[in-house]
């Protein structure tokens, strides 16, 4: 009788490392207890191909099979590239869907700019890109009411459209208790004070605020003083 | 004796899958409607299904047929390799199990004693081919014999080749609880071997 130990005795663990090769059908050394070989050798023949009788059920399976694979009609050779063609039909059509929803978009985002331009309600850059791209309304130049900062390219809501002209360049004058309306970049307290942007020919206007300009006199606006100087050169326009 | 019979057929040791490392290339095919393909992948399971679900169910044909009718409708959406595939096969075939467990205990069935089916094997010109398969069956009904537990765990973990994690899912335990169950059914298994005088 080998020393097979049984389950539950003191010491009984020894013959672990020999089970774990068993469960992973690994070959047992020589030296191992007999018994072990015999385990071995019984489970590796339940493992084993299949005996007679084992595999009558395999015609029955395969109908099935056939059954899932081919629809009725339908060869299980050819459908695969029913499947593929469905399949790309179904994205191109997918993507071309895509794309007219894309272009729809983009014509009724451009229809409405052209429209907002002719209504003069867009920002006063916007509004001369419009102006010179699509003809529409210049923006409206400064009000006598209100100041405009050069360089910052920023007007009042209250400035209107003036008809291209000729006037004289202004020139405001900043009095020195008097801070700027807007300065929206910290560089712009460092910037030179600008020229206004002279209107040199008739209906050339280039971009940035517009200064509105009586023939002679002073203007009088908040908080600054103008003044009548000799026109100059369109001023670097940041 | 049977323990003779065990001792001499050493070829039929042979452990090796049917498809091996041609599976991921098997079972691809297979997806893609070949049908010699999935019956390649139903040869190399078979044999140890049909053992496993004797071991576990007196309807064993039934519900391995259940089983790969199911197994046909989920393979276009399987994903994983060979231990995958044979982990959702067991997996399936112990649902289907429960399943005629539960529909036979409405409708009690008397299931064949195994002297009763070692007595069927009669054909003298296959004699070496019945003494396999009894030496086979014997060994089945030998796990059979032992707790229910114990016998699935041998069935799933050595007869299979499934890993300690997929068996633990299937049965519902860690794979610690499967690994130390494995080691006291072996165990025991030898015991009533050798008390059945198959070994040494």
């Amino acid at each position: 009788m080998p020393g097979f130990p049984f389950p539950g005795r003191p010491g009984g663990e020894h013959d672990e490392p020999l089970l774990d090769m068993i469960i992973a059908r690994r070959a047992l050394p020589p030296d191992a207890p007999a018994v072990m070989h015999d385990l071995a050798r019984m489970l590796a023949a339940l493992a084993g191909p299949a005996e007679p009788g084992e595999l009558t059920g395999e015609a029955a399976v395969r109908a099935a099979f056939r059954r899932a694979a081919s629809p009725a009609g339908v060869s299980s050779t050819a459908r695969r590239p029913v499947r593929r063609r469905r399949s790309r039909h179904a994205r191109g059509s997918v993507r071309s869907r895509a794309w007219l929803a894309t272009a729809m978009v983009a014509a009724v985002a451009g229809l409405g700019s052209v429209l907002a331009a002719y209504t003069d309600v867009l920002p006063s850059p916007i509004q001369q890109l419009a102006h010179v791209a699509v003809a529409a309304p210049a923006p409206p130049s400064i009000s006598t009411q209100q100041p405009v900062m050069l360089g910052t390219g920023r007007r009042s809501a209250s400035h209107k459209a003036r008809p291209p002209s000729s006037p004289p360049a202004l020139q405001p004058r900043r009095s020195p208790t008097t801070a700027p309306a807007s300065d929206p970049t910290p560089t712009a307290s460092r910037r030179p004070r600008r020229r206004p942007l002279p209107s040199s020919s008739p209906g050339h206007r280039t971009p940035g605020p517009a200064c509105s300009a009586a023939p002679s006199g002073p203007m009088q606006c908040t908080g600054l003083t103008w003044q009548t100087v000799q026109p100059t050169p369109d001023p670097y326009v940041p | 004796m049977v323990g003779d019979r065990l001792r001499r057929g050493p070829g039929r040791a042979d452990t090796r899958p049917v498809i091996g490392a041609a599976f991921s290339i098997t079972l691809a095919s297979a997806q893609g409607g070949d049908e010699i393909a999935f019956a390649c992948l139903f040869r190399d399971v078979q044999p140890v299904l049909l053992r496993y679900l004797r071991v576990i169910t007196p309807d064993a044909e039934d519900v391995a047929g259940d089983t790969w009718l199911q197994v046909v409708k989920g393979l276009p959406g399987f994903r994983g390799g060979e231990e995958a595939f044979r982990a959702w096969l067991f997996t399936i075939a112990r649902h289907r199990a429960v399943d005629a467990g539960r529909s036979r205990s409405r409708r009690p069935d008397v299931p064949l004693a195994a002297t009763e089916v070692l007595e069927q094997q009669t054909a003298p010109d296959a004699a070496e081919a019945a003494l396999e398969a009894i030496s086979t069956r014997w060994v089945v009904e030998l796990i059979r014999s032992l707790p229910r537990e114990h016998a699935e765990i041998i069935m799933l973990r050595v007869v299979a080749g499934l890993e300690a994690a997929d068996v633990a899912r299937i049965v519902g335990k860690t794979p610690g609880a499967v690994r130390v169950t494995a080691h006291r059914a072996l165990r025991r298994l030898a015991e009533l071997a050798e008390r059945a005088g198959v070994t040494h």
